[in-house]
């Protein structure tokens, strides 16, 4: 078996388009067959992440990476990158501007929603460098 | 046709003599169970949830759905009708609920039940549920309404992991139907198998989840049957009824029940009403994404502006609301209901779904992860032709787009040959 790769673009302040990664990445998990509620894991993170890169980031990519053991998003933007990643994974801290606001978004719970509901999640950013999230989920207990 | 396929096609039926191999119905079926192959005809190949979209968009009316119009009408004294709250908004602004009521009497039905106040009764008692079950941790949030039939099909087939957001609770026509024949039961010693409920409704899919309900392990109802297959018939009786006879006893909250919107005029609760198929789908994976966590209640409909716009209703879905919307104001948006009432017999378990096995029975089963290496390698096939095909998503090879082709041509159910631009421009994948 060779594992499933397979990227999405995201592309900067695109809000009309923003989602539609997440939403083909959480059809073809289905199509798949994976566990419902690790499908739905996935999407919640999958969909934050690409709503942080529209919202914050620069143009960007999904790579999803599927094995029988793992699956793994790498969602990287090479937008103005995370000034405190501490900071950041913290609820309720936002950098949202109001035009995000008014959109519904910008309630500080990206960044810790997705560590909430991934197996693990590393954070490779810094100031002025764009921000690379991987966002790994364990394919384990589907017996 | 193997034992499994003709249980999949029980409902809805093509007739292949009037198809014209048009690729409509298998356009708009969202669960793309609809292939054009063989014989240039339409046919049910995958999971129907009798949806009805076929129907509606078919131009040759060449897709029907079975309905109970069999149903033994001769003896109606051991005959509870209970009738969808859309009947009331089918005949004029001029009649009234009661009216309706009283001409299905007239008809010689032994017992009628107005559906209306059951309704308050379960708004009440969704209320009780979801101010019982939102603070606890890791609540389904929202929770999504269980009345509408299709939609709870759309969820056990398409988003199973959002079936714990259907509260466990009786919709108000199972209510409707277990009350009645036990109370009839109790009054009159006849024996409840004897007496059997009727429902009056605008929805094909009513029927069809009375013989094969998801959610509940039977239906307490025995059958429906379609708001137009009794319509002139009702229309005659309700001339000249005596109206010394109360039966509707609801308010506008209750009446409002047919229009999109209906269930939750009575909520005090943070709640959306979305009605159209692609609406509910498109929604329903915004919830799956983990999105409108902040609101308690959704209710769905697959029909447009609700059950008025089901297609067994007489009066044009517009028309029909208007009427509606007069008859909600003059009976008011008061509750009618004992909240200390439902309370009590919420607490009694009155509204609660035995956890019997129907519950989610739909479910899709979980894989083994050798059956999961086996999806991966059959995806990556799949992604290797789909990266080949022109995205045209034309249909003209008989599947609903580009990516079910894919999909079947990896499953053996057709071939490559089917795609039309690839035989004609054998190298049009090139030129992207």
């Amino acid at each position: 078996m060779t594992d499933l790769v397979k990227s999405f673009n995201v592309t900067a302040r695109d809000f009309a388009k923003a989602g539609e990664g997440s939403l083909q990445i959480q059809s073809l998990l289905k199509s798949i067959g994976f566990d419902p509620d690790l499908i739905r894991r996935i999407s919640i993170c999958a969909y934050e992440a690409e709503m942080n890169a529209v919202m914050h980031g620069g143009d960007g990519e999904i790579v999803l990476t599927v094995s029988s053991r793992d699956i793994v998003l790498e969602v990287s933007d090479d937008g103005p990158g995370i000034k405190d990643v501490e900071l950041a994974l913290r609820e309720g801290y936002s950098t949202a501007t109001p035009e995000h606001r008014e959109m519904g978004f910008g309630a500080g719970m990206g960044l810790p929603n997705i560590n909430k509901n991934a197996d693990s999640l590393a954070i490779d950013s810094s100031d002025g460098r764009g921000t690379h999230l991987k966002i790994s989920f364990k394919v384990e207990n589907t017996q | 046709m193997t034992a499994q396929d003709t249980e999949l096609v029980r409902y809805v039926q093509i007739d292949e003599s009037l198809c014209n191999g048009c690729v409509l119905c298998m356009k708009a079926c969202p669960t793309k169970a609809i292939r054009v192959k063989e014989g240039n005809v339409a046919r049910i190949e995958g999971v129907c949830i009798d949806c009805w979209e076929c129907v509606r968009v078919c131009p040759k009316g060449a897709i029907k759905a079975i309905t109970s119009d069999t149903f033994d009408l001769t003896e109606k004294d051991n005959i509870i009708v209970a009738p969808s709250t859309v009947l009331y908004s089918q005949f004029g602004q001029d009649i009234l609920p009661n009216d309706v009521l009283l001409g299905l009497k007239r008809m010689g039905f032994g017992y009628i039940h107005d559906q209306s106040y059951t309704s308050e009764i379960f708004n009440l008692a969704i209320e009780l549920y979801i101010n019982e079950n939102r603070e606890k941790p890791n609540a389904p949030l929202p929770f999504i309404s269980p009345v509408c039939p299709v939609v709870v099909s759309l969820i056990a087939y398409r988003f199973p992991s959002l079936l714990g957001h259907i509260p466990p609770l009786v919709t108000p026509r199972e209510i409707v139907a277990r009350e009645g024949k036990e109370r009839l039961s109790a009054k009159h010693g006849t024996k409840a198998k004897d007496i059997k409920v009727l429902h009056i409704t605008p929805c094909p899919s009513k029927m069809i989840c009375i013989k094969d309900p998801v959610l509940l392990e039977h239906s307490y109802l025995d059958a429906a049957m379609g708001i137009n297959s009794i319509y002139e018939e009702l229309k005659n009786s309700i001339k000249d009824v005596e109206d010394d006879i109360v039966l509707h006893h609801s308010s506008g909250i209750g009446l409002s029940w047919g229009m999109s919107g209906g269930e939750i005029s009575g909520m005090e609760l943070k709640c959306l009403a979305i009605s159209g198929l692609e609406e509910t789908i498109h929604y329903l994976e915004k919830i799956e994404m983990g999105l409108l966590g902040d609101i308690d209640y959704v209710e769905f409909r697959t029909c447009t502006e609700g059950c008025l716009g089901g297609p067994y209703a007489v009066a044009d879905k517009y028309q029909a609301k208007h009427n509606l919307q007069k008859l909600i104001h003059m009976f008011g948006m008061e509750k009618r209901v004992k909240y200390s009432y439902v309370k009590k017999l919420y607490d009694r378990g009155w509204f609660i779904i035995d956890k019997s096995p129907g519950y989610g029975k739909r479910k899709l089963p979980q894989l083994t992860s050798s059956e999961i290496s086996k999806g991966i390698d059959r995806q990556n096939s799949i992604e290797e032709i789909l990266r080949l095909l022109p995205r045209k998503e034309c249909g003209a090879c008989g599947c609903p787009d580009c990516a079910t082709f894919a999909e079947d041509v990896v499953d053996g159910r057709t071939s490559l040959q089917s795609c039309m631009f690839l035989t004609l421009y054998p190298d049009f994948s090139k030129r992207f």
